[in-house]
């Protein structure tokens, strides 16, 4: 499993690529089959043979319930895959709310967008950032921070990294009252041009 | 590419799910009224058509590469959708930064456009190499190649890179000599 930190980066494309990889290698094996057994490298006398082999066929009528039944059962499981791979690929990213007060009779819970707010304000507050996004990812019991900044020409990421870590992240810990917010950075260096001193 | 896999795979999904759908609506169909032909999908027609095939049959061959070939295009596609991010190193644990290969080509452009006698410069840039083509009127590549690559170098390593590219510097310059 990913670290938290590094899952934040972005949405994980897993499930498609997994998917798409393994019907893409069916369909290739598929193919790549049925010309091997056309050009006779599998027996000259199956080459011959129609696709529809009337053996493969007699044998379903021989089982004739279990294949109907079996049918049935392989098109509802199909039904149900396909719509949930469809479902997991349309569901967007998901942005938790943190609650801050857990007992019961209160509660006090922050929004995603109002912390990503706060501490993009916070970051761009920053020597040499010129812009930041906020985002609030993961689960509700372990949220992680998405944080993108960019910064000014000339800027070392080194001199705006002290910063940012130092008192944004840390003020962004201690108001949500966490020990640790596992945080996602992505920088863009080198993308404005540095605001002349008036 | 993340974007055509996400694509692709809300196709297949749907795809997948018609297919389902059909096979045991139609299974079902058969199985409870024999006689009434087909509900949705002409199966018996495709069922003599594909008993009449064989496997040297042209038809056959054809689909047979079309398949095949879209089997490969699928893979490719899911096997490249990666994010290509340069990894920097973790400040503190718990935090994880990147930046674009873009992003490192600007600032190395930026600095080797700095650099006295060079007219221009275009730069390409991977977490693993970096490639720079610097143009110079006034110096020729022996003299600027050198200095360039130190340039490169510094600023790279100014960077908390995980891993170090290796850098690549050619320049083109009138005075070389042939």
């Amino acid at each position: 499993m990913k670290p938290p930190s590094v899952a934040a980066l972005a949405r994980s494309h897993r499930a498609e690529r997994v998917v798409t990889a393994l019907i893409g290698l069916l369909a290739l094996l598929a193919g790549a089959t049925a010309l091997v057994v056309g050009q006779g490298w599998l027996g000259s006398f199956r080459a011959v043979r129609p696709v529809l082999d009337p053996i493969a066929l007699d044998t379903l009528r021989n089982w004739q319930t279990y294949a109907r039944v079996g049918a049935v059962v392989a098109g509802v499981l199909l039904l149900v895959l396909g719509l949930l791979l469809a479902a997991r690929t349309l569901r967007p990213e998901r942005h938790p709310d943190l609650a801050l007060d857990r007992s019961v009779g209160s509660g006090l819970v922050v929004t995603a967008s109002a912390i990503a707010e706060a501490i993009a304000v916070d970051a761009e507050q920053v020597d040499g950032v010129s812009r930041a996004r906020a985002t609030v990812v993961g689960d509700p019991e372990e949220p992680a921070l998405r944080l993108s900044v960019w910064l000014h020409e000339g800027t070392r990421l080194k001199d705006v990294w002290r910063e940012l870590d130092g008192s944004v992240l840390t003020r962004a810990r201690e108001s949500l009252g966490v020990d640790t917010l596992p945080t996602a950075v992505r920088v863009e260096m080198g993308t404005a041009e540095r605001q002349r001193v008036r | 590419m993340r974007v055509f896999v996400r694509i692709l795979s809300l196709l297949l999904g749907l795809a997948l799910a018609a297919a389902g759908a059909l096979l045991a609506l139609e299974v079902g169909w058969t199985w409870a009224r024999p006689v009434d032909g087909p509900l949705l999908v002409p199966w018996p027609a495709w069922r003599d058509r594909l008993a009449g095939l064989t496997w040297q049959d042209t038809e056959v061959r054809i689909t047979a590469w079309v398949v095949a070939g879209a089997g490969l295009v699928l893979l490719l596609v899911a096997l490249t959708a990666r994010r290509k991010d340069v990894e920097l190193l973790d400040p503190t644990p718990g935090v994880t930064v990147r930046t674009s290969p873009r992003s490192l080509a600007r600032i190395v452009g930026t600095r080797v456009r700095a650099e006295e006698n060079v007219s221009g410069a275009s730069v390409t840039a991977t977490a693993r190499k970096v490639r720079v083509r610097a143009r110079s009127g006034l110096e020729s590549e022996e003299q600027l190649r050198p200095r360039l690559q130190e340039v490169v170098r510094t600023t790279l390593e100014d960077l908390p890179l995980t891993r170090r590219p290796r850098v690549s510097v050619v320049v083109d310059s009138p005075r070389d000599r042939s």
